[in-house]
């Protein structure tokens, strides 16, 4: 089964990010963006993963 | 704060009006195509899934669940984040195959009808809960905005509007065929004003609600049921199972796969969506919680769910609750669109064309179009019927749960068709009744009934579907296995399966033509609609109607399978064509068609790594190889079926190998076909200068052949291959050199004579001059002075033919010696005119006494005899050449100028190429010109052409030679 390394480090990136930040986003008090950061930071890797990819569709 | 129901009406229809108007102008194509097809589209469009629940939803499960109502956005983003995993492989089939819903994905790929049926009927069961809820929270937010107004009445009005526009949007064009370029715009465009009027929304909680950010974070630390609802967020139990469900979501729901699938525009599309959609759903968050913390500071009695609606009326601004209904109504009517639209492809495929079919005489695509109307009217009002149903207890979230969870069942069957070949339709069977077996009692149950408890279900609904879906794969698996798969099921998984490129061996059709096609097919289709499905089949894959070509006619044969499985499902469709198209030969698995795997791994190449890459390179240098050999080769099938047309027997030929390819070999035009069919029913492997006429000309070339065996298998005969080697060139030389020897035979003839003659020659001329002093003033003295000249003319001309034939015999004694240029013109002069051709030619000569060289006269000799010769050539008879030679500073000028036809600016650059000449075979051996070249180089000199020499007429040509002067202290050095 063919896999992109590019797709291979987002699954990583965002696992170890989802471990990393659990808890910062758990005590977050008042600070309720926190998620939406992650979460931007994980788009942010998913468009350059996805960069690549794009000569492999044809129309 | 009321609204009156009509303001509220006349909103609805205006949007609509103006979705529809969207859709209309782009049909037309008053929009540019990079727009309608730009990817930010194809992502709002894909925007549609955040329907209700994403809209409303989402703001009572952020009240229940914390960071929970994240999860939906989670997983649908995680879906289109792995796409290269899921979703860009099934987008590659169903493009291929033209697979408009999962039904026809399913069916297609477990070769059942009945797989396609039951897939309708638990979707058909499963999302009309989904188009329910759209109605419901239509009428229910109508009803907080105009409370007036009867809550039957709006959601009847809603329904209405909705089946109209449905219909308009859905039936104006050919079902399953074309993208919907106008629809996907208009969903495109709601899924903008959804997402704007939610932002609007979220910004005046936060100031209009609070006064500013940090009021809002100051009145949050002061709710510590809220911030504790965030902390306690459980990411590792109903977090996942949400996600889960969201993500089966993206495929498995009929209006994300219509989206997906048929919607795709432009190329990276896909791509951009990965990281898109995200985006989208990332912003279509954000506001959920300030909306909610609003909500409940203004102190709204709605159900939590409606605040984005109810949040304007609590601090009086009318104008965004009448934003955010317009929000609620846009995600609403979007979703019911498509989802019908889809279900009713669905539906007509599934479950009406298996028992009805439309009889040939009548217009099919009317027949099709009218019974999806019928069948789009008839989902909406079942949507409508359910809403009716469930208690007002019931809450959005659980009405969406109840649909999601039906997509789920349907995870395991979906990821086997592209990992797991051995899956199979019974296995497929058995699964999906297990899961369906609890989804149906646990959750869809208790939404019909209002005697089965749901309480306990709505605690434990994560378990069970989790539970579902174990069972769903663990007998999908065991079922597999034990019944294992049939040969069509086995060559089905390899066409979907990833990494398998076995394909079925080539087989021949019965129809030989599209004419046969058409022929066949308006049996079961009528003639009109065979006609037209043959010409878009043709069309889509760029094939002439008179191509007749084995390969071609596999291929028209494969996409007229694809485009009637877009117009009647996949089911009928092979039905159709396997009835009415059928092989003339049986075909047997495991066998590979060779054109078939290397386009497969032609369009797999960027996928592949490692050692797979490693064997990709090697084929295609192996391959590149055999292309680009200087020899012509062909190499046929068994059945004598042309695999390979290399680029060398494209030129030699001038048939190109898309022409070829995939024909039979009697396709091949004369004197090709007689050519190969003589040389491979001959039993040899070899043969040489086999000649014939092309284009009037002779050609001639050398065959080989060897037969193809099966790698490992001694005897077997998989095909044959033939070397052509094109002699013509060689064969042309080789008459040139026997000229050439021939002519340097005579030469050398013509110097043994010219020494034999010059003895009684030389007696002659003794004779004459004693004659002559002994007669002195007689009338023999005349006579022998006349002898005396004569036999002196004579010796000049043979000493001019011994030196002319003597020289170059030995390049390394050239003589270095004063050339006086007027007496080698001269000396040319005279031989020149001992050839019969120059009788009439007219000699202009040009030349100053002085002009002088350092060099070998004789070599000069043969390069102006050469310059003479061919300009004689190009003259007309009896025409002038012009001989000049002039002191022009250090250099010495030497020209030979005709008037003849010139030489064409095609072959300017070969003229002193060895063998290069434009006579007949036989006439020149092509080395005049370079001999010359290579004599002028050796004596310093240079060598231009100037052709044409007069340009006003074009004609003419001159070659200037020019030399350095004769220097005496260089000629001593």
């Amino acid at each position: 089964m063919y896999i992109p390394r590019s797709i291979l480090m987002l699954l990583v990136i965002i696992y170890l990010l989802f471990l990393l930040t659990v808890d910062w986003i758990n005590a977050a008090g008042g600070l309720w963006w926190r998620p939406f950061v992650v979460a931007f930071i994980v788009v942010l890797v998913a468009s350059w993963a996805h960069r690549e990819q794009e000569t492999d569709e044809s129309e | 704060m009321n609204f009156e129901l009509p303001t509220l009406v006349a909103l609805g229809s205006v949007y609509l009006s103006l979705l529809f108007g969207i859709a209309y102008i782009t049909e037309r194509g008053w929009i540019p195509q990079r727009v309608v097809r730009h990817p930010i589209v194809y992502v709002l469009s894909l925007g549609v899934f955040a329907s209700i629940w994403a809209y409303y939803g989402v703001v009572g499960s952020a009240q229940r669940e914390g960071y929970g109502y994240l999860a939906n956005s989670i997983g649908i983003s995680l879906a289109f984040m792995l796409s290269p995993l899921l979703l860009r492989p099934l987008l590659e089939l169903t493009r291929t195959y033209q697979l408009s819903s999962l039904a026809d994905l399913l069916a297609f790929r477990y070769r059942s009808p009945w797989v396609g049926t039951v897939t309708t009927l638990v979707i058909l069961v499963g999302v009309t809960p989904l188009i329910a809820l759209q109605i419901r929270a239509v009428a229910d937010t109508a009803d907080i905005l105009s409370p007036a107004a009867s809550h039957g009445s709006i959601a009847v009005g809603f329904c209405v509007l909705i089946t109209l526009f449905a219909i308009l949007f859905g039936t104006s064009r050919r079902p399953g065929r074309t993208q919907h370029d106008g629809l996907m715009m208009a969903i495109a465009f709601e899924s903008l004003i959804k997402l704007f009027a939610f932002l609007v929304v979220g910004g005046f909680a936060i100031f209009g609600g609070f006064g500013g950010f940090d009021e809002m974070q100051e009145w949050l630390l002061t709710q510590p049921d809220l911030l504790g609802s965030l902390e306690d967020t459980n990411y590792f139990s109903s977090f996942h199972v949400m996600a889960l469900l969201f993500f089966s979501a993206a495929v498995a729901m009929p209006h994300m796969f219509y989206v997906t699938f048929n919607g795709n525009a432009g190329r990276g599309a896909l791509s951009f969506a990965s990281w898109g959609l995200p985006l989208y759903f990332l912003l279509m968050s954000l506001p959920v919680l300030p909306i909610l913390w609003a909500g409940i500071r203004g102190g709204s009695t709605v159900p939590v769910e409606y605040f984005p609606v109810a949040i304007g009326v609590a601090f009086d601004r009318p104008g965004i609750s009448l934003l955010a209904y317009l929000g609620g109504l846009s995600a609403a009517s979007g979703l019911i669109i498509v989802i019908t639209l889809a279900l009713s492809n669905m539906c007509l495929n599934h479950l009406i064309l298996p028992i009805q079919q439309p009889a040939a005489s009548k217009d099919i695509y009317r027949w099709l179009m009218q019974r999806r109307r019928v069948l789009i009217t008839a989902l909406i009002w079942a949507g409508f019927a359910f809403h009716y149903l469930p208690s007002d207890k019931i809450s959005i979230q659980l009405m969406g749960t109840v649909a999601f969870a039906a997509g789920l069942q349907f995870l395991p069957g979906i990821v086997a068709i592209l990992y797991w070949p051995l899956a199979n339709k019974r296995g497929f069977f058995v699964g999906l009744a297990s899961g369906v077996g609890i989804w149906f009692p646990l959750f869809m149950l208790p939404l019909l009934s209002e005697t089965y408890s749901f309480s306990d279900i709505v605690i434990n609904w994560r378990e069970t579907a989790a539970l579902s879906l174990i069972i769903n794969c663990l007998a999908f698996i065991f079922g597999s296995l034990y019944f294992g798969s049939s040969d069509e099921e086995r060559s089905s998984a390899d066409l979907c399966t990833l990494d398998t490129i076995k394909r079925r061996k080539r087989s021949g059709l019965v129809a030989k033509s599209a004419g046969d096609f058409i022929k066949s097919l308006s049996k079961p289709l009528g003639e009109r609609t065979a006609t037209r499905e043959v010409g878009q089949a043709l069309k889509d894959l760029g094939l002439k109607k008179d191509d007749r070509r084995p390969y071609a006619m596999r291929l028209l044969r494969g996409r007229l399978e694809a485009n009637l499985s877009g117009l009647l499902g996949p089911s009928i469709a092979r039905e159709i064509i396997d009835s009415y198209l059928p092989y003339s030969i049986v075909s047997q698995h495991g066998s590979s068609d060779v054109t078939v795997i290397e386009n497969r791994i032609e369009a797999y190449r960027s996928n592949l790594s490692g050692m797979a890459a490693d064997l990709d390179n090697l084929r295609r240098y192996h391959r590149q190889i055999l292309l680009d050999l200087p020899l012509g080769v062909c190499s046929l099938s068994s059945d004598r079926e042309i695999i390979m047309w290399n680029r060398a027997l494209e030129e030699f030929t001038e048939i190109s190998s898309a022409d070829v390819v995939g024909s039979q070999l009697s396709d091949l035009p004369e004197p090709w076909l007689t050519l190969l069919e003589d040389f491979i029913g001959e039993d040899i492997d070899h043969s040489y200068k086999q000649s014939f006429e092309l284009s009037a000309a002779k050609r001639t070339v050398n065959l080989h052949k060897a037969f193809i065996e099966e790698s490992g298998e001694t005897g077997s005969n998989e095909g044959l291959i033939i070397l052509m080697e094109d002699m013509t060139e060689t064969e042309i030389l080789e008459a040139g050199l026997t000229h050439s020897e021939r002519l340097a035979s005579i030469g050398r003839l013509a110097a043994g004579v010219a020494h034999e003659i010059g003895n009684p020659i030389t007696g002659i001329a003794c004779l004459a001059q004693i004659i002559r002093d002994e007669y002195k003033d007689s009338e023999l003295t005349g006579l022998a002075q006349q002898i005396i000249e004569q036999t002196d003319r004579t010796s000049k001309i043979l000493q001019s033919l011994v030196n002319f034939a003597h020289a170059g015999t030995n390049k390394l004694m050239h003589e270095n010696e004063r050339v006086l240029i007027s007496d080698c013109i001269a000396q040319a002069q005279t031989l020149v005119s001992l050839d019969k051709k120059n009788k009439e030619l007219q000699l202009e000569i040009d030349c100053d006494a002085e002009a002088a060289i350092l060099g070998d006269s004789q070599r000069l000799l043969q390069v102006l005899i050469n310059l003479i010769n061919n300009a004689r050539d190009a003259s007309q008879a009896g025409g002038t050449i012009v001989l000049a030679a002039k002191n022009m500073g250090s250099h010495v000028h030497i020209s030979v100028t005709d008037f003849g036809v010139g030489i064409p600016n095609a072959i300017k650059s070969r003229v002193f190429d060895p063998f290069f000449t434009t006579k007949e075979a036989g006439e020149g051996t092509g080395l005049g010109l370079s001999l010359v070249f290579s004599i002028v180089e050796d004596l310093n000199g240079n060598i231009d052409i100037i052709s044409p020499f007069d340009r006003t007429r074009g004609t003419g040509t001159q070659v200037l030679l020019k030399f350095p002067c004769y220097d005496p202290q260089l000629a001593e050095t």
